[in-house]
């Protein structure tokens, strides 16, 4: 637990884990339309599992972490397409499981939980603050 | 960086403070209190993170009867400057923290921001506890014999 400001360990952490889920949304949208992965498919929609972390264990203090950046499994998205060069046999190319628009959703929330963590770190800087003035006449 | 050289200044101010009380034969209001007026409170300072702090004496019997030559070192002066050296310690974190953010990208924009709020805070702490110091100090200077 940081004795000056209290709670900022924990708000760097969830800071954090809210850049990787930044980046692994924004790693969805540039690769929505790639056909071909290392693996030969198509790129798969990968997602950020959190999980709570102890981090002190005397005050049972909680933080999190990325526990683990997972696929997708849903089925890809398959468009009747015969030129394209990673077309199958039958003419379909598959295409990544990607909702472009889900990954907005997903951008936007990462961004807003970051300034949740900005806003509760304000409040612990004004409760230091504060303290301070206690000595003040 | 800019918030380190202003700390200096203030810790200098802090302890050529705390080194010229030490000197003087009205120590402090823990000295000249008779009935053990706690000032300052060795848990507090504890619990705002100072660890490496020395066993302070916590009442002014134990602190020993008031000196007419002055002992460098002792109660107050040792704790003002454990707390200018974790001042200090907050300050060059933040600075390497702002440094690595800006060579390396080791360090993430919002890890800078908190240790830089940090030092500042625990300067701002610092600078509190001076001007307590000043103040009662100067209060002391003021009294009529």
């Amino acid at each position: 637990m940081n004795i000056t400001l209290p709670g900022s360990e924990s708000i760097a952490a969830a800071m954090n884990a809210e850049r990787i889920r930044m980046e692994v949304a924004s790693q969805n949208i540039a690769n929505a339309r790639v056909t071909k992965t290392d693996n030969g498919e198509a790129y798969r929609r990968q997602q950020v599992v959190f999980e709570a972390v102890l981090q002190d264990s005397q005050n049972a203090i909680q933080s999190v972490q990325v526990a683990r950046i997972e696929e997708d499994k849903s089925p890809f998205k398959r468009v009747f397409d015969p030129e394209h060069p990673d077309a199958s046999a039958d003419g379909y190319v598959e295409y990544p499981n990607v909702d472009v628009n889900r990954e907005m959703v997903d951008l936007m929330m990462a961004s807003r939980a970051y300034e949740a963590n900005v806003a509760a770190m304000k409040f612990s800087r004004s409760m230091a603050n504060e303290s301070l003035s206690i000595g003040k006449s | 960086m800019e918030p380190i050289t202003a700390g200096n200044n203030f810790m200098a101010q802090a302890m050529s403070l705390a080194s010229k009380t030490a000197e003087n034969p009205y120590q402090f209001s823990s000295d000249a209190a008779p009935d053990g007026l706690r000032f300052p409170d060795a848990a507090m300072m504890q619990q705002l993170g100072l660890k490496d702090l020395p066993q302070l004496p916590s009442s002014p019997q134990e602190l020993g009867p008031m000196r007419a030559t002055g002992e460098a070192g002792t109660g107050f002066s040792q704790m003002i400057s454990s707390l200018a050296s974790d001042v200090t310690a907050k300050g060059v974190q933040a600075a390497s923290a702002v440094n690595s953010m800006m060579t390396d990208q080791s360090v993430p924009i919002h890890q800078a921001m908190i240790a830089i709020q940090e030092s500042s805070v625990s300067f701002q702490l610092m600078v509190e506890v001076r001007n307590k110091l000043l103040e009662s100090y100067q209060e002391l200077m003021r009294m009529q014999v």
